[in-house]
């Protein structure tokens, strides 16, 4: 009996109550106990890895209940790789972010680790289940650990941003909730594989269609689609660094997991692509996305909000590439899931390195960053580089993929995009590194940031070593995985959607 | 926007209407949603778990991990109220009732305080005496309403009612007392902390049976497997009532950090 599809959601919910009983009797184990409790659901979620790789998908059925009647806990390739990314970020964000936390909240810092932790449950969970109501369940655990962080950040802004955020996040849960109403009146069964066998003969079904939008329109909200992003750019640029840390990467990209999940085993292919004709709609609306995203980071002046808006274009990739209806596009929207996972996180570390020691990231506090923090910017180049995609960074490959199979659908305004959002990236970055490079900070500094003086601008003064040490890390895993992708597209990615 | 939000809402609307053209008829028994699961649960579920209601066989047993989960979004609002709203600033003035003559001193230096004994009380701004006709009609009623909420939460499995039923009757009886005497009372009664440990451990104690049947061999949550220990019968009502006590615990406890939170901004002052 294989236990790990369990342990990877479980440990952490321990671990999450643990701290919370913790914080009320004996403050200082709940950093512990949240760090074993990730490293377990890690440990487990790589075990998985393996296993699936080795041996095919791993059914676990919750309750000793076989599927229709009970949950389904179902493993592949694809939620392993997820899984893996989750948990490894969660773990080695926790190590990083300890000293952000402590600076951020002095007070509350205890129950912070256990809404972390439910936070990693609700993304574990999403990612392992074979239910769709079970898969609500978790969508409301995250949300809900989300919107309480976000309200802890910034204490003008948060509240509001994540108030606008529980709005637009409550009718994106609802969206996706009536689907599922939809799909069990018609077929009387949640699971998800059972689902799917019967979804040939319900092919013409208006109320199936109807579900299918429903679900879909949840699931573009939560993942934050172009007209549908305006609770991004605040909510995660207002929330405290230890948590925007692991909500911009992973939040949008396991909702794109969602959506992958819905178009490969849920509705099946077959059902989107040739009984349906909206692909092309999705593409151009990913096409709009990937394009507006840029243009706004272009107009933003404050570093986060500026990421903020590469998340909301890297979406427009990530949905564009899926719908683009050949293996080509869909396996470079998966590869993407897992680079850009990585590439936002090495950019969130670095700019919350960043903002430890300067405390506002307007772009132009940012003169003579190079000099100060050496290794936070070398992180910060590699991850740009990525996000701009420079080969051998993983941005490289997954984009490469995603243009290859715009080529093959002739979805040439697609392939067009990419390019120039590449360009708008780099455009980007490289302002950024202008003012972090060649502007020497003794021009007069505005609202009293920490860089006022000659004095303090040649003596380098690093983020902790330990946030370091983490963004070190993720820098070479982006090398890693760029390195590896020929590997991870032939052993984890192709045989799923052979399948 | 205006213009735009109704249209959104028209298209919205209009796609509903036309996903009902293909439902099931109002009421028709051959429905897909009553022929296929619902059928195997009201058919088998007494044969496989032994628990008259078939509701908590579904939700407890069948579908477990679902509530486990649901009961984690409840410590999850509990946890989110605590820490959006508790107001750990230390207060500037402080109140003091001289308990023989009820004489309300006001001590404006943060540094100088009464020490609260027998002669002196602490209290806050907005503290009203209770009403005694209130307070005696609400301390007879509580202890009944608390059995009330034991007795649903225990019989979950036989009739309606259960975990989260229960949990917010037990939980109302706690704040029927902070309304009918005021919070402070109610929180020398409970405290903080053991709400917040309550709410915890109500989701652990799940988990924990959870977690048991896993090193006693099966799947996680599966109750089957406590047979050796507590004996063949009645054994998934058994884990069922086990796991509404946790789900009692934790509601309970979430509904009246909830309470005190909103009800004082934070600050647990007396007062309502």
């Amino acid at each position: 009996m294989i236990h790990y599809p369990a342990i990877v959601v479980i440990a952490p919910l321990v671990g999450a109550l643990t701290a919370g009983i913790l914080s009320f009797v004996e403050e200082r184990y709940a950093y512990p106990a949240a760090l074993i409790a990730t490293g377990i659901s890690c440990a487990a979620a790589v075990r998985d890895l393996i296993y699936v790789a080795g041996h095919g998908p791993i059914a676990y059925h919750m309750g000793g209940w076989a599927p229709p009647m009970g949950i389904e806990y179902r493993i592949d390739t694809l939620n392993a790789m997820v899984l893996v990314l989750i948990t490894a970020i969660a773990f080695l964000n926790l190590a990083a972010s300890r000293p952000n936390i402590k600076q951020e909240m002095p007070d509350r810092r205890p129950s912070f680790y256990a809404m972390y932790l439910l936070f990693v449950v609700g993304l574990t969970g999403v990612a392992s289940t074979g239910d769709l109501f079970n898969l609500y369940v978790l969508i409301e655990i995250t949300s809900l650990s989300s919107y309480t962080m976000i309200a802890l950040g910034d204490r003008d802004r948060g509240p509001i941003s994540a108030l606008n955020y529980v709005f637009v996040g409550v009718i994106g849960a609802s969206f996706y909730l009536l689907g599922v109403g939809y799909i069990y009146i018609k077929t009387g069964t949640l699971n998800m594989a059972e689902f799917a066998t019967m979804i040939p003969t319900l092919q013409d079904s208006t109320t199936i269609l109807t579900a299918f939008i429903l679900c879909l329109v949840g699931v573009f909200i939560k993942m934050a689609l172009f007209p549908l992003h305006v609770w991004l750019p605040n909510a995660y640029s207002y929330a405290p660094v230890g948590f925007a840390r692991i909500v911009a990467p992973l939040m949008t990209k396991v909702m794109v997991y969602v959506m992958v999940r819905l178009m490969i085993t849920v509705f099946g292919l077959d059902y989107i692509f040739i009984k349906l004709h909206i692909a092309d709609t999705l593409v151009w609306l990913g096409t709009i996305a990937i394009l507006a995203g840029g243009v706004m980071a272009l107009a933003q002046t404050n570093l986060k909000k500026m990421l903020a808006y590469i998340i909301v274009c890297e979406i427009g990739y990530m949905v564009g590439g899926a719908w683009l209806g050949n293996n080509l596009g869909l396996t470079g929207a998966v590869l993407h899931i897992l680079n850009d996972g990585l590439m936002t996180f090495a950019l969130f570390l670095a700019v919350g390195n960043m903002v430890y020691k300067l405390d506002r990231v307007q772009i132009k506090d940012l003169k003579g960053l190079f000099a100060k923090m050496p290794w936070t910017m070398t992180g910060f180049v590699l991850a740009a580089f990525s996000i701009v995609g420079v080969p051998p960074t993983c941005g490289f490959f997954s984009k490469w993929y995603l243009i290859l199979g715009a080529f093959k659908a002739g979805a040439w305004h697609f392939a067009a995009a990419l390019i120039m959002s590449s360009l708008i990236c780099a455009v980007l970055f490289f302002k950024v590194f202008e003012v972090c490079f060649f502007e020497s900070p003794d021009t007069h500094v505005g609202h009293g940031s920490d860089t006022h003086g000659r004095h303090t601008t040649v003596a380098i003064q690093e983020a902790p070593a330990i946030s370091l040490a983490v963004l070190g890390i993720a820098g070479i895993s982006l090398i890693v995985v760029g390195m590896y992708s020929k590997t991870i597209v032939v052993r984890l990615i192709w045989p799923l959607l052979r399948s | 926007m205006k213009l735009l939000s109704l249209i959104v809402v028209c298209l919205t609307g209009g796609l509903l209407l036309y996903g009902t053209a293909d439902l099931p008829d109002w009421g028709d028994p051959n429905t897909p949603a009553s022929l296929h699961l619902s059928k195997y649960y009201i058919e088998n579920a007494i044969r496989d778990t032994e628990v008259p209601n078939l509701v908590t066989a579904v939700l407890a047993d069948y579908r477990s991990i679902d509530t486990m989960l649901e009961t984690a979004v409840v410590f999850c609002a509990g946890l989110a109220c605590f820490m959006l709203l508790r107001d750990f600033t230390p207060k500037k003035d402080h109140y003091y009732r001289h308990v023989p003559s009820g004489v309300i001193l006001h001590v404006k230096n943060p540094d100088r305080q009464i020490i609260a004994g027998n002669e002196f009380e602490d209290m806050d701004k907005e503290w009203l005496p209770p009403d005694t006709i209130i307070k005696t009609v609400c301390r007879m009623l509580i202890p009944f309403i608390q059995i009330y909420a034991l007795y649903v939460v225990a019989h979950g499995d036989f009739s309606p009612g259960g975990g989260f039923q229960g949990g917010v009757i037990l939980g109302s009886s706690f704040i029927l007392l902070a309304i009918s005497y005021n919070l402070k009372y109610l929180l020398k009664r409970v405290s903080e902390k053991f709400l917040g440990i309550l709410s915890a451990a109500g989701v652990l104690v799940y988990m924990g049976i959870g977690l048991a049947a896993m090193v006693l061999g099966g799947n996680f949550l599966d109750y089957e497997k406590y047979a050796p220990i507590f004996g063949e019968h009645h054994i998934r009502a058994l884990g069922m009532l086990g796991v509404e006590i946790g789900v009692g615990m934790s509601v309970t406890a979430v509904m009246v950090i909830i309470y005190i939170n909103i009800v004082s901004e934070g600050k647990h002052d007396e007062g309502l």
